[in-house]
């Protein structure tokens, strides 16, 4: 191994060959594809066409992607720290970054194909039982096309790489398996629920409305929520847009995926260090 | 440092929740086996820790004679934790593998090196608990680091699989400096160059085994620890030997969740 990228390489195949020999990973998976087909069956929208299949899967989708990008990243770092494995992979000349981004690249893989998989075969569901119309590739306003249903999941990855990055950084800090599971339900519930509550809240507190677009781009669900709708539903509805700014949103969701990157990084990196600067403190007030 | 130190120790002290483990620890390691003994909860482990780059100390440090010749691609240390850390659903040689490709090593000879070459097909979880700790050797080996720590790779074993795991860590000893903490003195007396005795986190004696036992008027190890360690109260006992988080003994310093480390 003579690159850094080599040891990113190293740890994402292992990383990638661990989430294959999980069962319970695929089970999820098959869960996942359980709820949105019978989603799309009973709310109807899979026999009408692509865009109200995404209006019936856009609230599920904002917890159930989360939920599973948590279940994913919450003992992506955790394991190796626990076990002890992570103290002896640190002798070895691969770096904390390395580590990290190996980990969590073969993760984002695995989330991509678990998550990717149920919805594009609810796609397809949708393809073979919603009216004619749908296999046209939508140029205009106002027509349903597999194009905007492909262009939803594509924006599913980046929202659940968010919860993913950031669910594996907090894992970081758990002390035990079920700190580790509190902490995700934490990072869960504070992502799906937090901000828009901070945006209600605003609102309550004589805020402008015309803020919303932009206070909402903030959060990750608010940024999904907006894009989906900027650039999904509103393709076909309401042309003028103005849902979000497509910018803003998309900023915020990198940005949320490279926080948690950055966290989980310099907390593998730096984390006995702060370990050694509390005792130290300790020491000093001691005396 | 010694001219011939592969690593020195320099007043390395760590606390736990304000408890110190080790305090004004100072020692040179050189090629050969130094094995260190002490009672549970004397800082074997949290020694051995520092000495792998694993546990930061609050004061002092590590001094490493290679520090400028070897690259950063290079591997320094090879390190065994107390408690042998692999995941399960991996085979022996998918272990070493990962390892193997960090460190530029050949598995399947380091799997040869520690007798389990047969074994390289079986997964971890399927492995004894004296051929995960083999395995953990191989790969505290591999890169052909100059220092191996080896944190009681004999604990919870029996006779035979002892005397082969601490075979094998002494003949890395050939080439490397390998640190081994231990219960087993009969074992330590059979294989260590050097002896570094621990007694509530500070080093109670410490150099070459035979020069150790010269200077204390005794025969083997054992009686080295009986001096130097204190009385009966703080010998190893079978379930030391048995159970690595067993009791600790009435004289020694235990901290619950502190001493494994």
């Amino acid at each position: 191994m003579n690159t850094p990228f080599g040891g990113v390489w190293i740890v994402f195949r292992r990383e990638l060959a661990t989430v294959r020999r999980t069962p319970g990973y695929a089970v999820l998976a098959v869960g996942l594809l359980v709820v949105l087909g019978g989603l799309v069956a009973v709310g109807g929208g899979g026999a009408t066409g692509f865009v109200p299949a995404v209006v019936d899967l856009l609230l599920p989708t904002e917890v159930l992607v989360p939920l599973l990008a948590v279940v994913l990243g919450y003992r992506a770092l955790f394991a190796d720290a626990a076990s002890g494995e992570l103290a002896v992979i640190r002798t070895y000349p691969v770096s904390a970054a390395a580590y990290v981004s190996g980990v969590l690249l073969a993760r984002t893989v695995a989330l991509v194909a678990l998550v990717g998989g149920p919805f594009a075969l609810v796609g397809a569901y949708v393809w073979l039982t919603a009216a004619p119309d749908t296999g046209i590739f939508a140029t205009h306003a106002g027509v349903d096309s597999p194009i905007l249903f492909v262009r939803f999941v594509a924006l599913v990855v980046p929202f659940g790489a968010a919860y993913l990055a950031l669910s594996a950084a907090v894992s970081t800090i758990a002390t035990s398996r079920r700190s580790a599971v509190a902490l995700g339900v934490l990072a869960l519930l504070v992502g799906v629920l937090g901000g828009d509550l901070v945006v209600l809240r605003s609102l309550s507190a004589g805020a402008a409305p015309g803020g919303i677009g932009g206070a909402l781009a903030l959060s990750p669900n608010g940024a999904f929520r907006g894009l989906v709708f900027e650039h999904v539903i509103g393709v076909a509805f309401a042309p003028e847009g103005g849902f979000v700014d497509t910018g803003r949103a998309v900023a915020s969701l990198v940005g949320w995926t490279a926080v948690g990157v950055v966290a989980a990084v310099a907390s593998v990196a730096f984390g006995p260090r702060v370990d050694v600067g509390v005792e130290r403190l300790r020491e000093r007030l001691r005396r | 440092m010694s001219e011939h130190a592969a690593a020195t120790v320099d007043g390395v002290a760590r606390a736990y929740g304000g408890v110190p483990v080790l305090d004004g620890v100072s020692l040179s390691v050189e090629t050969g086996v130094t094995a260190v003994v002490g009672p549970n909860g004397s800082g074997k482990s949290t020694l051995l820790g520092v000495l792998a780059g694993a546990v930061e100390p609050t004061d002092g440090g590590v001094e490493y004679a290679d520090s400028d010749s070897r690259t950063g691609s290079e591997k320094r240390v090879g390190y065994l934790p107390q408690r042998v850390p692999f995941r399960d659903g991996f085979t022996a040689r998918e272990t070493l593998g990962f390892y193997a490709a960090l460190a530029d090593g050949d598995p399947d000879a380091a799997l040869a090196d520690v007798g389990l070459g047969d074994a390289a097909d079986k997964r971890v979880e399927d492995l004894s608990g004296g051929m995960r700790r083999l395995l953990g050797i191989a790969q505290a080996t591999l890169g052909d680091p100059d220092v191996v720590v080896l944190d009681e790779p004999t604990s919870g074993l029996d006779p035979e699989m002892r005397e082969r795991a601490f075979r094998a860590a002494a003949s890395a000893g050939d080439d490397a400096a390998v640190v081994v903490s231990s219960h087993d003195l009969d074992l330590v007396d059979a294989h260590a160059d050097a002896v570094v005795v621990l007694r509530r986190g500070r080093v109670a004696a410490s150099g070459p085994r035979d020069r150790l036992l010269d200077d204390h008027g005794v025969d083997d190890v054992e009686g080295l620890y009986r001096a130097v360690a204190g009385g009966s109260g703080d010998r190893p006992t079978a379930d030391d030997r048995g159970d690595a988080d067993g009791e600790a003994s009435e004289e020694s310093v235990h901290v619950t969740g502190v001493s494994d480390r």
